[in-house]
């Protein structure tokens, strides 16, 4: 066994010994990939999974490294992108991934992704040409 | 600024463009002649073509110390590279096709599940799946 091999049986075992907390986590990540575009919030999430909300929080937080927030609103933009280099228009694309406001859409998709998503549309259409 | 460069070591370039093209799927993207049979080498991801680039430099063959890191990561099953796939299993089973040789095989820690392979170039480097 290599040096690296037993590190990591040796972090394993001491911080990710709970199987069930890790499923609980994985299984919500996995309903937010899933339903991304509905309306979610940590009362929905922490009543499918059957979970106090603010110990779902601070799980998911602890597993994958940023609040089930974040991870909703990376995974919008995220689907956002490939809605607009389809040309569907900036409205359609907000409501079509989950946004409820246009406003707080373009506000969150420049800060993460430097531009605008009408900035974004056009240089992407304008590559593919 | 900007990241857009993600350094490997390696000891032959072009042995390391045909691993890294052929059986793990980059697509070459800048190649510049320097002096000595040294090229500034780089690929960037199929599906993030824009995105940052592997740059293949022949560090170990020019600065001992590189060479002595490298050699020591080998020897430590380390791997000081990663890239993320969909799935772990699926590009195991492929690569092992290609015969390439894994140190660690598909394993799950945590919110994650990962496999380390040889590159034939000097570096262990670690596929992983986010759960």
């Amino acid at each position: 066994m290599t040096f690296y091999e037993s590190e990591i049986k040796r972090i394993r075992g001491i911080i990710h010994s709970n199987q069930g907390q890790i499923d609980t986590i994985i299984g919500m990540r996995n309903y937010i990939d899933n339903n991304y575009d509905s309306h979610l919030n940590l009362e929905v999430l922490s009543h499918i999974q059957f979970v106090s909300k603010y110990h779902l929080l601070r799980l998911f937080k602890r597993y994958y490294g940023l609040t089930p927030r974040q991870y909703l609103i990376n995974k919008r933009i995220e689907k956002s992108k490939e809605h607009l280099r389809n040309r569907t228009t900036v409205t359609e694309t907000c409501f079509a991934v989950g946004f409820e406001s246009l406003g707080s859409f373009s506000t969150l998709f420049k800060s993460k992704t430097g531009k605008s998503p009408i900035e974004f549309q056009k240089e992407q259409l304008s590559r593919s040409k | 600024m900007k990241v857009t460069i993600i350094s490997i070591p390696v000891r032959d370039q072009e042995k390391a463009l045909q691993f890294y093209t052929e059986k793990l799927g980059f697509i070459k993207k800048l190649d510049k002649p320097l002096e000595g049979g040294n090229r500034w080498l780089t690929l960037v991801s199929k599906e993030a073509q824009e995105g940052p680039e592997i740059l293949l430099e022949p560090a170990p063959n020019h600065f001992e110390p590189s060479k002595v890191y490298q050699d020591a990561l080998m020897e430590a099953g380390i791997p000081y590279t990663q890239f993320d796939v969909d799935n772990v299993q699926s590009e195991y089973e492929r690569l092992t096709q290609l015969g390439v040789k894994f140190s660690v095989k598909p394993t799950k820690m945590g919110t994650v599940k990962f496999v380390v392979f040889n590159d034939t170039c000097g570096n262990n480097i670690q596929l992983v799946e986010t759960l």
